[in-house]
This record gives C-alpha cells, structure tokens and sequence, in this order.
C-alpha cells in the first residue's frame, strides 16, 4: 500500500516537474523570440543591415503568443501535483521548538491530528475545485489571447488535486494506524530526493 | 468583529507552537474566522471553488519554482567549486583566508541561487573538506559556513523578496537592486568578523601559501558563467528586458545549460532536482495559500488598519515602533522559518509602518536635485536674470521653490508625487530589514535551520561549538541592522 502510494506521489510531482521544465522553455523561447524581432526592427540594424533585418523579420520570429496563460494554466497544475509528495514526507512547514519537550505520547496525538485535518482541508479544497471546474464548464469561459476554455486548466489542476485527495487519505489513515498500533507506515521526513 | 480579529492571532500562534503545519494553521484560522464574522459558510465555500486555482496559477507567483528549479540546477552546476577555488586562490593565503573565501564562495553562489539552505548545503560540500585540510577548527567552519549560507537569500535573486514584493505590492527588480548593497556588506562584514576571530583564537586557523597571479585570474575566469547568469537574469528585469518571471525561466535555463555542459544533470540528478523543487514549492505555495485566506479574514475584520491607527493616535516615535518590529522578528526567527514568518507579520506590520514617517525623502531635496538638473541640461538661458537669481538664491538657502520658478524651469513636481517615491522608499527599506532580521534567525542558536543543515553535515563538530563560534556573526549581523536602520540611503541610494 505505502509503495503504491509512495509511487502515486512520486509520479506526480516528476510530471509537474517535467510541465515546469516545459513552461521554463517555453518562456526563454517566448523571450528569444521577443529579443529577436526587436533586434529586426532595431533602427541601427534597418540602417546599417536592411536585408538582415527584413531576412530576420521575414522568419517571423516573435515572442509566443500567451504564453503567460500557458505558464498560469501550466503552473496550477504543477502545485497541486506537487502537493501529495509534500505531505507524504511530512514537508509542511512546522514549528517544532516547543512539542519536542513533550512526552511521545502528546506528540503522536498531535500528528495524528494535524494530519487528520490537513488531509480533510485537501479533501475540502478539491471538493471545491471540483464545483469551480463545473462553473468553468457552464459559463464557458476562455482564456484571453489563446482563447482555450479555461475549465481545460481547472481539469488538470483537479485531476492532480485528486492524486493529492488519495494521498491525503493515505496519511491520515496511516498515522492513525501508527499512533494505535506503532507500526511505521509513513515515509520519513526529507527522504523524498534520495 | 474587530476583536475576532485581534484575538485569532493569539490563537494562531499557539496552534504554529502546537506544530500545526503553518499553512494549515493559517487557512483553518482564516476558514473559521471568515465563517464566525460572516455568520455563514456560504461566503468561504463560494471563495473556495476559484481562491486555490487563482492563488497557483498566479503568474507573478510561478516565478517561485521557477528560481527554486534555478537553485537547483545550480547546486549541480558545479559552480560551487569553481567560485570557492577562484575565491581561495586570492584569499587563501591571508589569515583566516579560507573561511573568508568560504563567504566570498557563497556570495557568488547567492547570486545565482536564491535560497538559504541550498547555498548553505552547496559550499559546506565543497568548502568543509577544505577547511578541515588547513586546520581550521571545527565549528568555526561550519559556523562561518552557516553565516555564508544566509548570502544566499540576501544576494538577488532571492525567493523571500519575491514573497515580500508581490505581498506589499512593490517592484520586484527595485528590491532586488535595494537588497544588493546590504548583501556585499554582510559578505565584508562576515570577513572582518573572520578576521577578528582568527585574532582572538589564533589556534581556530591554519595557513597557506599565496598562489601565483596567472593561476588566481585562470581561477577567476572559470567563474564566468555564474556573472554572466546572474548579470542576465537581474540586469535583464531591472532594465525592463523581461518580467521577472521570464527572467526566472531565462536563469533555470542558464543553469541548467551549465548544470547540463558540466555532465552533471544525469537523468537521476534531473529527477531529484524536480523533486526538490517540488517540496520547497509545494510548501511555499500551501503556506500562501492560508495566508491568503488569513489575510482576507484579517481585512474583513479591519484589523490591520485598527492597529496602524492605533498606533499612530498614541504618537510613538516611528523608529521605536520599527525597532520593536525588528525585535520581534529577530526573536520569532530563532522560533519559525523566515517565509512563514513574513507571510504571517508582513499584513499586519506593513500597514503600521507605512504609515509612519521616517522622513526618507523631502519635497525640497527632490525639487533641488531636479532643478539642478534642469540647470544643467540648459534651462537657465533665456531666462530673465531675476528669475535666475531667485532660484539659486532658493537652491543656496534649501528653500522651497515658488510655483513660478518651477514652471520657469520646467520642472513638474508635486507633494503626492513625493509621497509615492517615499511610500515606496519605505517599503523598500522596511523589506530589506526585515529580510536581514528573519535570516538572524536562521543562524542563531539554538533553532537556526542553518546551523542543523551544516552540523548535519560534519559530524565531527559537536553543536554546541558551532553555536559559541556562530555568536560572532550574529553579532556582525547586528551591527549590519544598525547600520541599516540609521542610514536608509545605504540601502535606497541605487534606486534614485
């Protein structure tokens, strides 16, 4: 089960990795394109360099039409399907100073906690998703300049968010099991790189 | 309402100290507190369907993976070793001068990586082994390792700006340009605190001999794609080349190339790389997310505004209020990460401050400057000689100019002007400060992030001697603050 899940949250987070690696290409590309038509149309150029400067005009280089709605659209993919891997090695920012003088008791009641909620607020954010996905549907909303609908982008974040919905179930199970029986079923912290 | 307000941070506070995930203490917080002010749920489960899709899709926020993947490449790039052996070759053979190369190593590695804990982790590999070969002792090196690791965020680019810009409204290349000067000072400031220590512990350091020039500029030389990287990426937003999320993209992909042409980035090391990434931003962003719902709480309540009114009716002396804002982030640093830390204070402190006045800018001094260089550039002929005279009479005597000898000069200035370049001065200076004052916390003892990462690293140095040689720097840190809070223009004197 944990190898499953291990596996899931992995997946994830390499494909919103390799779609953030995509979006930085795409943005240096965008930005090239932009540098060289400004180049073509720089007057020195025109002045000194006509033929150059219409040969590079001609190629019709330019900056990426929208590319920002790429990377907005891209991007909010790539979060919510980096999520699960974050709670599966416990990456949450915490403040952890004052529960170490705590006995191991009180501290396993409070992951036990905090991981029931935090899965349960995932769960409530995805569930809403899902609802902003439907109004997207229906009012048929599209994106400025490349005009894609945006519930496109809403289905991807969702599909993710469900990866990280399944993940957050997970853990909140398995602490309880932990806390109950003292089996380790979570990966430790910080193990994710290696 | 208002007490809602007030009293949900308390509470916020006590939950973070329960070890509740930051980000979910703050979205709970805010979730319940919107709910309990509103009376219903109808408002947070409507602002819930769009709030988190629009938070990570936010493009000004992409440029945080974005420098996180940069960072990433970078730590692979082996610019590390080449920017510690240009750095030793010229200062090695001093006094201390391993450690100080160790600082210059990470300055230079700041530049390109704009998190702490990476720097920190990428020149303790490189640099210890080093350290260790001459003698230096064990907790001096990892403490001056510790210290050089905060380089890291204090040198643009660097990901807390980021926070801080997009949080306060404010132009990301103009705080990055402010954060340049503070960070050469805390780089020549760790080297004079290394160069007092070695003093006063003569034992602590080993020596070496000088290297000759022709190897030391071969040494520089190599360093040449982590200048021309980071002349790229922050020259290019500053003059407006690109946005600075495009140049985000345009420096991962530079280091990348070098991570790339170094044979670094196998396949493997690329796939850490991601999931790396992939930790740090999934935290950051879950943690701007409940700010986010938090923040909007707080606005709903009018805390924010209660308090800067509040404070302001009481007349207290801006720089006291500063300073006891400053105290408070220097000790809740020692206690919390520096992020959550800003994403948490800066809504509520930020409206405080800025509505007080440091007396950063006068009408008169920007009149004065303008008018002389109307002067300059010839407004002076063919204008009566009075009028001349007038004007310089003014000028002389630091009077304020009439609406006429504006007009004759043709300069156009007016009091809100003035307001807006010194609201923005503050904001500036006030997120420089406190940048400097929550990376304190990284490396005092006995909860900075940094001092674990790097004695995780050695361990042959017990902590607690790390901790007594990390005190010097932190002292040096301090010093730096004052230095800051009393002449703003160290800070400002770029932009103008």
């Amino acid at each position: 089960m944990s190898s499953v899940v291990i596996r899931i949250a992995r997946t994830m987070a390499v494909l919103g990795g390799l779609v953030l690696t995509f979006l930085v290409l795409l943005t240096c590309v965008s930005v090239a394109g932009r540098g060289m038509g400004t180049f073509a149309h720089w007057n020195l150029l025109e002045n000194l360099a006509p033929g150059l400067a219409t040969a590079i005009a001609g190629t019709g280089v330019g900056p990426i039409q929208g590319d920002f709605e790429l990377v907005e659209a891209g991007i909010a993919f790539s979060v919510f399907a980096f999520l699960p891997l974050c709670q599966l090695y416990s990456g949450h920012a915490a403040v952890d100073v004052f529960t170490s003088r705590l006995p191991r008791r009180a501290n396993l009641v409070l992951a036990v906690l905090w991981e029931v909620i935090l899965s349960g607020l995932i769960l409530l954010v995805t569930w809403r998703l899902l609802f902003g996905l439907v109004d997207k549907f229906a009012n048929g909303e599209t994106t400025f300049i490349l005009q894609f609908p945006v519930w496109w982008a809403y289905a991807a974040s969702f599909a993710a968010a469900c990866s990280a919905a399944a993940v957050a179930v997970f853990c909140a199970w398995s602490r309880v099991v932990e806390a109950a029986t003292g089996r380790k079923l979570m990966p430790e912290r910080g193990e994710a790189g290696a | 309402m208002l007490e809602l307000g007030f009293w949900s941070f308390p509470l916020l506070l006590l939950l973070i100290f329960l070890r509740a995930p930051i980000g979910l203490a703050m979205m709970a917080c805010g979730i319940c507190g919107i709910w309990l002010a509103l009376g219903d749920s109808n408002m947070f489960l409507a602002k819930l369907k769009t709030e988190t899709f629009t938070t990570f899709s936010s493009y000004s926020l992409s440029i945080i993976p974005m420098f996180l993947l940069m960072g990433q490449f970078a730590t692979l790039s082996g610019m590390s070793s080449s920017l510690f052996k240009a750095a030793e070759s010229w200062l090695g053979h001093r006094r201390g001068g391993v450690a100080m190369a160790a600082v210059g190593a990470c300055a230079g590695f700041g530049a390109i990586c704009g998190s702490s804990l990476a720097t920190a982790a990428t020149m303790s590999r490189v640099a210890l082994p080093e350290l260790r070969r001459y003698g230096y002792s064990g907790g001096f090196s990892t403490a001056t390792l510790a210290a050089g690791g905060t380089l890291g965020i204090l040198i643009p680019p660097s990901v807390i700006l980021v926070i801080y810009a997009i949080l306060t409204e404010q132009n990301i290349a103009k705080l990055f340009l402010a954060a340049f000067i503070p960070g050469i000072l805390a780089a020549i400031g760790y080297m004079i605190t290394i160069s007092i220590y070695v003093r006063l512990y003569p034992n602590s350091a080993g020596t070496r001999s000088p290297v000759p020039y022709g190897e030391r500029l071969r040494a520089l030389l190599d360093v040449w794609p982590v200048l021309l990287v980071f002349a790229l990426v922050v020259g290019g937003i500053y003059l407006g080349w690109f946005t600075p999320t495009e140049g985000a993209a345009v420096g991962a992909t530079g280091t990348g190339l070098i991570a790339l042409v170094s044979g670094n980035l196998s396949w493997r090391m690329f796939v850490d790389s991601i999931l790396a990434t992939a930790m740090s931003t999934a935290m950051i962003f879950f943690i701007i997310l409940g700010a986010g719902f938090y923040n909007s709480f707080l606005a709903l309540t009018q805390m924010p505004q209660e308090m800067a009114g509040f404070v302001l009716s009481h007349g207290f002396s801006p720089w006291l209020v500063l300073v006891l804002i400053l105290a408070f982030y220097l000790v809740f640093g020692c206690l919390m990460d520096s992020l959550s830390m800003i994403l948490l204070t800066v809504p509520i402190f930020f409206p405080v401050i800025s509505s007080m006045d440091f007396g950063l800018v006068s009408y008169v001094e920007i009149q004065a400057d303008l008018a002389w260089e109307a002067l300059s550039s010839g407004a002076a002929e063919g204008m009566a000689a009075e009028t001349l005279q007038g004007i310089k009479a003014s000028l002389a005597a630091s009077v304020e100019l009439t609406r006429e000898q504006m007009d004759a000069l043709g300069i156009r200035l007016t009091k809100g002007m003035v307001n807006r370049i010194g609201s923005e001065h503050l904001a500036i200076w006030f997120g420089i400060l406190v940048l400097i004052v929550v990376e304190v916390g990284l490396i005092t003892p006995p909860v900075g992030m940094n001092l674990f990462v790097i004695n995780a690293m050695d361990r042959e140095t017990p902590i607690a001697a790390t901790y007594s040689s990390v005190l010097y720097f932190v002292a040096s840190d301090l010093v730096r603050v004052a230095l800051l809070v009393l002449f703003p223009s160290i800070t400002l004197f770029l932009l103008w």
